[in-house]
């Protein structure tokens, strides 16, 4: 008698453990699945790039520090995001990513704000073109960011509760990371002069 | 209130008012079924009973049933009259299709932020339609469930709305296919639809008696035609004040949805200062969300703004604009511009 409730509490336990360990995956899965609409948006971010750059230098011929900074910041971008959409779940390729895509923003808030003092290329179709699809892809790529970082939030809130750690612990589930996109401008203390 | 406040707030206040317009149905039904069985009871030949008023019990319960099956078959068929699909409705109204492939800027943002939201709201993106003969800001969604839903916009609203305030006006039109308004509403609108076939009946019952088609002969007969006339006249009051009750309880969950779908707009862009500029916009300038079409009536409750030129109280379809902004812009004061332009 003693050794059948012995069986059945160390059953209950197996099955315990595995819905855990099912939970994980399903949440682990869950995070890349986002990350995949992110790859989609950051990819046509990447894309559009190089056609703004070369549709704004004939007008910005004074400006090519910006615009190779524009294309660098962007070709490291395209590398960062080869290696995250490889592994979603590795937070260095993600840090990596953020570092990156942050950089980029940064640098086409210069160019933009150069291109203030242009007129001719603000009035030009192709640009203002590449301008809205630029923005609405930001847009995208803010949206699905949320929805990646919702994802990571519940899954490294369930791998850190008791019990699940044990078990993510013993199964080497690692913690996921927050892809943050900030310019590094918005960052920066403002300059105050007195 | 945060957003998420209003949304609980708005969505506690429609589920009281869809019990209310529950009950008014059922009461409706209810006091059908006691006119016809009190009437069963005189055709019996037992007059005693009318003037009692109490009714035969079967009778009762059979057409309680049927009044409720026939409310319900009403609007069953009224919902799938409303039921051809978001697209079907917008083409109807005059909208283009919009692919997200044009050369024009506008239309082309526009496409551009609905797939945006549509990520933001996590959804497929719908159709999109511009309505290129409405100067007034305004726009609406339709379809009964969310693959076949579609946005459409005026004209006015691409050319005189901001990026972030065209991105508030969808956000708002989201939350309505998210959650759920277009069948809601014309589910109502099915209901009401029944109780109208009610009020209809009770007046057919006395043009027929009115118009001699039942002979009156011996005081028996003359007895059947007052029982009858009376049971019409009944029957014509009680669906007439079913669908008065209904109207209102009907736009009273339409204004709830309106400040749902606002609050659940901030929620989607977390910017709550484009839905309210846009909404400024519209105060400012009189008749700016004014639709033209003539079959405004169908989508009124649809629409982002009301496209009526002014109809507030019991049976507006939308709360004031003055109270819609002040819910996302507390300090705002109205600044009515005479001549009619946008600030």
């Amino acid at each position: 008698m003693g050794w059948l409730i012995f069986l059945a509490i160390v059953a209950a336990l197996v099955a315990w453990g595995i819905s855990i360990y099912n939970r994980l995956v399903n949440l682990r899965n869950g995070f890349k699945n986002a990350f995949a609409q992110i790859d989609v948006q950051l990819t046509r971010r990447h894309d559009l790039i190089p056609n703004l750059v070369e549709a704004v230098k004939g007008y910005m011929k004074h400006e090519r520090e910006t615009l190779e900074e524009v294309i660098s910041a962007r070709n490291r971008a395209v590398e960062g995001l080869k290696d995250a959409s490889a592994h979603p779940e590795d937070p260095d390729a993600i840090r990596e990513l953020s570092g990156a895509e942050s950089q980029l923003s940064g640098a086409l808030g210069r160019l933009f704000a150069l291109a203030e003092a242009y007129p001719d290329l603000k009035a030009n179709q192709n640009v203002m073109h590449l301008q809205e699809e630029l923005s609405s892809t930001e847009n995208r790529v803010a949206f699905a960011r949320q929805a990646f970082n919702d994802a990571v939030m519940v899954y490294n809130n369930t791998r850190e509760n008791f019990p699940n750690n044990f078990i993510a612990g013993y199964f080497n589930f690692r913690p996921a990371e927050f892809l943050k996109i900030e310019s590094e401008d918005k960052r920066k203390v403002p300059t105050v002069a007195f | 209130m945060d957003f998420f406040d209003r949304q609980a707030d708005a969505r506690s206040r429609s589920r009281w008012l869809l019990a209310g317009f529950a009950v008014a149905t059922t009461g409706v039904a209810l006091a059908v079924a006691f006119v016809v069985a009190v009437l069963a009871r005189a055709f019996a030949g037992d007059y005693a009973a009318v003037a009692e008023a109490s009714p035969d019990r079967s009778t009762f319960v059979l057409s309680a049933m049927a009044t409720a099956a026939f409310i319900g078959l009403a609007s069953l068929g009224r919902l799938k009259d409303l039921g051809r699909g978001g697209g079907a409705v917008a083409r109807g109204m005059g909208g283009e299709r919009v692919d997200g492939l044009e050369s024009d800027l506008l239309k082309r943002r526009l496409h551009n932020v609905v797939e945006e939201m549509a990520i933001a709201a996590g959804v497929p993106v719908p159709e999109v339609y511009v309505l290129e003969n409405e100067p007034g800001i305004n726009a609406f969604a339709a379809g009964l469930s969310i693959p076949d839903a579609a946005v459409a916009v005026t004209r006015g609203s691409l050319e005189r709305l901001g990026r972030a305030e065209l991105q508030g006006v969808i956000a708002h039109e989201f939350s309505h296919i998210l959650n759920g308004d277009m069948r809601m509403n014309a589910r109502l609108m099915g209901y009401v639809f029944g109780l109208v076939a009610v009020n209809t009946a009770g007046r057919l019952m006395l043009q027929g008696l009115g118009s001699g088609r039942v002979r009156s002969g011996s005081g028996r007969g003359a007895g059947v035609v007052a029982a009858l006339a009376f049971a019409g006249f009944a029957i014509m009051l009680l669906g007439a004040i079913g669908v008065f009750a209904a109207r209102i309880l009907q736009a009273a969950v339409s204004r709830q949805r309106e400040r749902l779908a606002d609050a659940a707009a901030v929620q989607f862009t977390r910017n709550p200062a484009g839905l309210a500029t846009a909404l400024k916009r519209m105060a400012d300038s009189p008749l700016s969300s004014y639709v033209r079409s003539a079959r405004k009536e169908e989508i009124g409750h649809m629409l982002f703004a009301s496209g009526r030129r002014s109809l507030s109280g019991l049976l507006a379809t939308h709360p004031p604009l003055a109270e819609r902004i002040r819910a996302l812009d507390p300090r705002w004061k109205p600044f009515l511009n005479k001549m009619g332009f946008p600030h």
